[in-house]
């Protein structure tokens, strides 16, 4: 079943990454956003598979996997494949369902096309990398 | 050794951050950014201090510490700066030159419009952080 508008809107709101963008570029969001469904244990993306696209996670829980090591935990409003659709590099981690979870996807190529028109969401998109870039950084001297 | 306007654009048409620029906007970038040089030992930013810049390599070298460990070395063609400027929080490194450094600055608060006016130079800047975040969390693993 596909997800209302309204719901797609207040999911992509709540996201940092989309914070401050415009009406009209929301709208494109929305329009090219789809919605997937996982169950438990199932595979959201695939360490080394090619990135192509961004993921919202509306509600659920996933885990982050590189290799065997768990990295991370991810719930409502995370997001992640940012870097593969950026750079179109092979995803650097897997991301697993831990129950069942239903996510906001965003194609690759339709991400690039809004960065493009859109540079306020550039600037949060690198915005929100930065923050992470530091966040390894204090992990490391810690 | 301030550059003329045409060797300047020349410069700044090699650099991979500026690669998809006209020449006009190219131009635009020379004029915007004031050239500026330091001598070796200089250090250009200070962990955990305010008062930042964004700043682009043309020539020479410059080390970056944590805490004192070096973390990097940036050359022509790199760029460093913007992290702060971008989060509005003080730098988390040390900046300092090993060679006599040659770069173009841009103070904080105009680089965001710089930015914007340029959403090529952006999608190269994107690329660049998606990269570090990408090699900081494979040095973490």
């Amino acid at each position: 079943m596909p997800p209302k508008p309204g719901e797609v809107t207040s999911a992509l709101a709540r996201v940092p990454l989309f914070d401050g963008i415009s009406e009209e570029s929301m709208e494109r969001l929305v329009a090219v956003t789809g919605e997937l469904e996982f169950e438990a244990d199932q595979f959201i993306v695939i360490q080394g598979q090619v990135g192509t696209g961004l993921y919202v996670i509306l509600d659920g829980a996933a885990r982050v996997v590189r290799g065997s090591d768990e990295l991370a935990r991810l719930g409502p409003n995370d997001f992640f494949g940012e870097l593969s659709v950026i750079d179109q590099q092979p995803r650097n981690a897997s991301v697993q369902a831990i129950e069942p979870t239903r996510c906001l996807a965003l194609a690759s190529w339709d991400l690039l096309d809004l960065l493009e028109s859109d540079p306020k969401l550039a600037l949060n998109l690198i915005r929100g990398l930065a923050a992470r870039v530091r966040g390894q950084g204090e992990l490391h001297r810690h | 050794m301030a550059l003329s306007p045409q060797e300047l654009v020349d410069t700044l048409a090699g650099l991979s951050l500026f690669a998809d620029l006209s020449r006009p906007q190219l131009e635009q970038v020379a004029h915007k950014m004031t050239e500026e040089s330091y001598p070796v030992g200089q250090r250009i930013l200070r962990q955990g201090f305010t008062g930042t810049g964004f700043y682009v390599i043309l020539d020479g070298e410059v080390v970056v510490k944590i805490d004192g460990d070096e973390r990097a070395r940036l050359q022509k063609g790199d760029f460093f700066g913007e992290m702060s400027i971008l989060l509005g929080e003080p730098p988390v490194a040390d900046v300092v030159t090993t060679r006599q450094l040659h770069v173009l600055h841009l103070g904080g608060p105009e680089l965001e419009g710089f930015l914007r006016d340029h959403p090529p130079v952006m999608y190269r800047m994107l690329k660049t952080v998606a990269l570090r975040l990408r090699n900081a969390s494979r040095l973490r693993s």
